[in-house]
């Protein structure tokens, strides 16, 4: 029983239905956001700020944040993550040919190369009925692990890395910078960083070791998805029933090399990130309620084992626990489920406090989903949003991002998820190089100029921003080591001969239904999409970012981005409240890859943006 | 490298001893290094000592960034680009370039109103510098959103002011206050240059390229109309090309870069795909992929190549490697105007092919099979006229007489008008493609394994 909030109940054969007697099962009651108090503070207090970062940087796409802060008691009061982009993407593929889906939605986002194209084409070879033969699936397991390959190190060392970078940590706390050059990194002859002081200034914008170096190892990766996949971002080879790719020996030669060069990286990074998060933890404890936030997670699993996926909606939880990712929500640190269907049940989105109207109006359009499962009205199959350009207001609407949300509970989603899942569940198939233990994910890395090395990464006792951060490096470790095991099923592949890595395909005419359940470099990626007469009749993205950087829900609880940040305490060094940089609460942000342009494209109604005389005062509430 | 020097300025330059941009400001939030990303870039040239600058008269350019209804695959697409390579441009490293500061979200060191000073200061002409834009993304019809908040933003304003004081600024806004004074704008990627897919059918933003947003009329403070680099996402290096030929340019080293009747690169994009297409000879050859992974030209499977201007299967994606056809992926045309709308549905043989792959299906059936006559000529040493001594099977029984008499005239027309090599009148090769060390060792020692078993079973 995976389910506390939502009214569905599991059979004995593991059915779903609702649970009798409740008239109408969904509904509830929205709460209002109350600031009246903050406001008195705010008028009264010097030493309550109010913190508007417009734009933040180092995140991909329009990000904005607010806060109150109290820099007597050094915490925050008050936290709203604004997206300030929306493109509408859904209605320009609405009415469409679905043949246009791949490529159109790729475009959601080109900070993931291929994750959107791949999502959309799992969708449509649920809804064609066809899926791709085993070369198929493994060319396209090697194209989203190189993908997060360059993903990964942009985060750590462009995106997140300058914030613990001597510039910054020699400006916020000149304390732990006098500290940082005294402290031996326990690692060093591996990763040859002599001391944190060492680590810090590699991380140095512009000028760094650790900076130049992670932009050029962005480029690797890249440079073996271009071989395989045309270029990078929006792949061109990403076609229904499997990829359009010509595969040579040559390509997987060339791919298998640059993945030897990143392995003696890989391993020297995810031992300097744990040096540096202990070194953190050491100097200062209160660092570990960085960014600190209830452990619930959500993951779709990715990288299909190609003789079990299958593309039915049927068979999904089945071929859901054979991938190299499992699937699985976590809630309170526990593994709730890891099959597709019941996450997919869970699913809701909710717009209160976005610049959407809701779409209640229009009625039901699923009631349950393909298998007689019950569905929400607020699930993205039935979801149609109309978008509704509003003021600002942190009492009503602030956002471009609406809130997602699964058995009503705020879930984070990331390449921690997609690792922390897979860990807990101990369902990964058997290879060579990973090991799920159920409380950890072992790495086995083979010898390159350094020696082959074990890795563990374990599921943490604390969640915090440094804890993210060290999980996307070990992450790298994992996506690398699925890109070897997929190159070398390729090669297995191409020696007995099977190298058709496409299936043929026809639109069908009548209704059809699908879903794409996938991952991108941030973790959890839908497309849902129906289907009838031959074109698209709705399209639905639900974005890790769209969880991650999502307002306040109807249920009073706010996004992940905001918890993390009312969870933050503020630790640099001012004397003055002028001097105050935000530091920490951008640290706990940055910590979760934000990802706008994934975020908000969200869009699925009428033709029409909903226009109205706005005659509410939001610009007296602050 | 590595280390920020302890002290600023010296030798290197007069404006590397102004007090840093953060004094005086009324608050440092955002500000997590207490210096901007612009000072850092500026400590390093510093650090470089003698300036390498004095190659021309620019020193410095300031480069915004800006990204209205953008995926940030452009940014993602430049950040791959290396030649030149994005931090040889923002670290002054390459000499006679001058030193760029990007201003940009995704890379920049500070936050907030900290990072957004500098478009003002550029608005207002107090920067040191003059300013490039560089633009990716759509422009939407901001008049859509007028009732709330524009569809895509970046930054408020007043600076420092309360935040139920400010106004968000559209992106959109920003390309009309800074486009005037700026030295050059340049649209990065399809949505900026034609609007791509948020300007396609069925959009309700109302979105529209650079150019159709600053009007014909537009010119920079240099005199130019919006500069294209199109593609979805672009060739990175298309972009840092560009702005290293203008660059050159400016600092009187390269030449004048020439752009075509709709501003893009004309070195880069007056030649269609096709023509440089690893696969173009199939296409002349009548020879089509069927299914999808085949080798073959891609047309049938909905390649738009022959009428694309791009330049990525000669560039390729990054680094020289890749590019969409050179992989297997049917060109969808997303460097041209007409992207997405006048492509779709994609997958689909685009109609003109009925016409032009016919026609060289017919000559290409013709010029395949002599092609292959004289290829299997070529393929024997001198030394082969009948058979071939191959371990792989290569055993073909010699060639025919048609064969012999095809190539006798082939051979004439070859060397007509000039002297074979090495073949005086009356000089021949021997026959056979025995040679000397076969008189030299025993006899055996260059036989065939299957032959000396043999020979071995005949010796008494």
């Amino acid at each position: 029983m995976c389910f506390k909030n939502l009214p569905i109940e599991f059979d004995a054969q593991g059915n779903a239905q609702l649970v009798g007697g409740v008239a109408n099962p969904y509904a509830y009651t929205p709460r209002e956001i109350k600031r009246d108090k903050l406001e008195e503070l705010l008028a009264r207090n010097g030493h309550i700020k109010d913190v508007s970062i417009s734009p933040v940087t180092r995140v991909a796409g329009a990000l904005s944040f607010h806060a109150v802060a109290d820099l007597e008691k050094r915490k925050f009061l008050e936290a709203n993550s604004v997206a300030t982009i929306f493109r509408g993407y859904e209605v320009i593929l609405k009415g469409r040919d679905p043949r246009d889906a791949i490529y159109i939605s790729s475009r959601a986002c080109g900070v993931c190369g291929g994750v959107h194209s791949t999502a959309a084409c799992e969708a449509i070879e649920m809804a064609f009925g066809i899926s791709p033969p085993p070369l198929g699936t493994v060319l396209r397991n090697i194209a989203l692990s190189l993908d997060f390959l360059y993903d990964h190190p942009l985060h750590l060392f462009l995106l997140a890395g300058p914030d613990y970078s001597q510039v910054v940590v020699q400006a916020t706390s000149p304390a732990m910078w006098e500290k940082a050059q005294v402290t031996d990194a326990p690692n060093a002859e591996i990763h040859q960083f002599k001391t944190i002081g060492d680590i810090m200034k590699g991380l140095n914008p512009l000028s760094g070791k650790l900076y130049l170096d992670g932009l050029k190892m962005t480029r690797t990766p890249r440079e073996a998805y271009s071989v395989l996949f045309g270029k990078y971002p929006h792949p061109q080879t990403v076609v229904p029933g499997g990829m359009s790719s010509t595969v040579t020996i040559t390509d997987f030669n060339e791919t298998y090399t640059r993945l030897q060069k990143m392995i003696d990286w890989t391993k020297r990074m995810i031992l300097l990130w744990d040096d540096l998060t202990e070194f953190f933890y050491d100097y200062n404890p209160e660092y570990k309620k960085v960014g600190a936030r209830d452990m619930n997670m959500i993951d779709l699993g990715m990288w299909d084992d190609e003789n079990s996926y299958d593309a039915t909606y049927a068979r999904c939880n089945d071929w859901g626990e054979a991938r190299w990712a499992t699937p699985g929500v976590v809630i309170d640190g526990k593994l709730v489920t890891t099959k597709l269907q019941q996450i997919n049940l869970g699913l809701e989105e909710f717009v209160e406090h976005s610049y959407y109207e809701n779409w209640s109006q229009n009625g039901v359009r699923f009631k349950t989903d393909p298998s007689g499962a019950p569905l929400s009205p607020n699930h993205p199959w039935n979801k149609e949003t109309m978008p509704k350009p509003s003021k600002e207001s942190w009492k009503d609407r602030y956002t471009w991002s609406t809130a997602p949300r699964w058995d009503r509970q705020v879930v984070e989603a990331g390449a921690y998820a997609r690792i922390w899942t897979t860990a807990a569940a101990g369902k990964m198939p058997k290879n060579r190089f990973l090991e799920s233990t159920g409380h950890s994910l072992k790495i086995n890395m083979p010898k390159t100029m350094l020696p082959e090395m074990d890795f563990e990464w374990k599921i943490p006792e604390v969640w915090n921003a440094f804890e993210r951060n060290r999980a996307r490096a070990y992450c790298m470790g994992y996506n690398l080591m699925v890109a070897y095991s997929m190159v070398l099923k390729a090669f297995d592949y191409l020696r007995k001969g099977e190298d058709k890595v496409s299936t043929k395909f026809e639109t069908p005419k009548g209704e059809r239904i699908g879903v794409g359940f996938w991952g991108a470099g941030r973790g959890y990626l839908s497309h849902h999409l129906t289907l009838d007469k031959g074109v698209i009749t709705n399209y639905q993205i639900v974005t890790p970012s769209t969880f991650n950087a999502s307002p306040h829900d109807p249920f009073g609880n706010p996004g992940p981005y905001e918890e993390a940040v009312m969870n933050t305490p503020i630790i640099e060094d001012y004397s003055k409240p002028e001097e105050f940089t935000g530091v920490d609460m951008l640290r706990a942000i940055r910590s979760f890859d934000p990802c706008m342009p994934c975020t908000t494209h969200i869009y699925g109604g009428e033709r029409e943006i909903v226009r109205e005389v706005n005659t509410c005062a939001c610009s007296a509430e602050g | 490298m590595g280390e920020i020097p302890e002290k600023r300025g010296g030798e290197a330059g007069s404006h590397l001893q102004r007090v840093s941009s953060t004094v005086g400001l009324p608050d440092q939030v955002g500000n997590v290094g207490r210096r901007t990303m612009e000072e850092l870039a500026e400590d390093i040239v510093a650090s470089h000592g003698k300036s390498q600058m004095s190659l021309g008269p620019l020193e410095k350019v300031y480069v915004f960034w800006l990204a209205g209804m953008s995926c940030d695959g452009c940014t993602v697409s430049v950040s791959g680009a290396t030649e030149p390579a994005l931090e040889d441009l923002l670290t002054g490293s390459l000499p006679g370039i001058p030193l760029v500061i990007l201003h940009h979200y995704v890379l920049q060191l500070e936050s907030g109103d900290h990072y957004m000073q500098s478009l003002l200061k550029a608005e207002q002409g107090l920067l040191d510098g003059p300013y490039v834009i560089a633009y990716e993304g759509s422009i939407p019809d901001e008049n859509l959103s007028a009732e709330g908040e524009p569809f895509a933003g970046e930054g408020s304003l007043p600076l420092w002011a309360a935040s139920d004081k400010r106004r968000r600024i559209s992106t959109a806004e920003w390309v009309k206050r800074l486009a005037p004074g700026a030295a050059a704008m340049i649209a990065v990627g399809t949505c900026a240059t034609w609007g791509g897919i948020p300007a396609a059918y069925g959009n309700v933003t109302g979105s529209m390229s650079v150019m159709d947003w600053l009007g014909a009329d537009y010119r920079s403070a240099l005199g130019l109309p919006v500069i294209n680099i199109p593609g979805c996402a672009p060739v990175g290096d298309n972009f840092t090309d560009a702005v290293q030929a203008i660059l050159l340019f400016l600092q009187g080293l390269g030449p004048l870069p020439e752009f075509d009747e709709l501003g893009r690169p004309a070195w880069q994009f007056s030649d269609t795909v096709h023509r440089k297409c690893g696969r173009a000879g199939f296409y002349e050859e009548g020879t089509f992929a069927k299914e999808y992974g085949d080798k073959e030209c891609l047309v049938e499977v909905g390649c738009w190549g022959p009428v694309v201007q791009c330049n990525i299967t000669e560039k390729g994606a990054i680094a020289h490697m890749g590019g969409c056809m050179n992989a297997g992926g049917p060109c969808i045309g997303c460097t041209m105007p007409g992207f997405p709308d006048k492509f779709s549905p994609f997958y689909k043989a685009p109609p003109g092919s009925m016409i032009s792959s016919y026609t060289s299906r017919v000559t290409g059936s013709i010029v395949r099979s002599l092609r292959r006559i004289s290829q299997r000529e070529r393929n024997r040493e001198i030394r082969w006229h009948d058979t071939v001594p191959s371990g792989w099977a290569m055993h073909d029984g010699g060639t025919s007489f048609t064969h012999k008499i095809l190539e006798f005239f082939y051979e004439a027309m070859q060397f007509q008008g000039a002297v074979p090599p090495e073949r005086q009148p009356g000089k021949k090769f021997p026959q056979g493609h025995q040679s000397l060390p076969d008189r030299v060792y025993v006899e055996d020692y260059q036989v065939l394994p299957d032959e000396r078993v043999k020979r071995d079973e005949k010796r008494p």
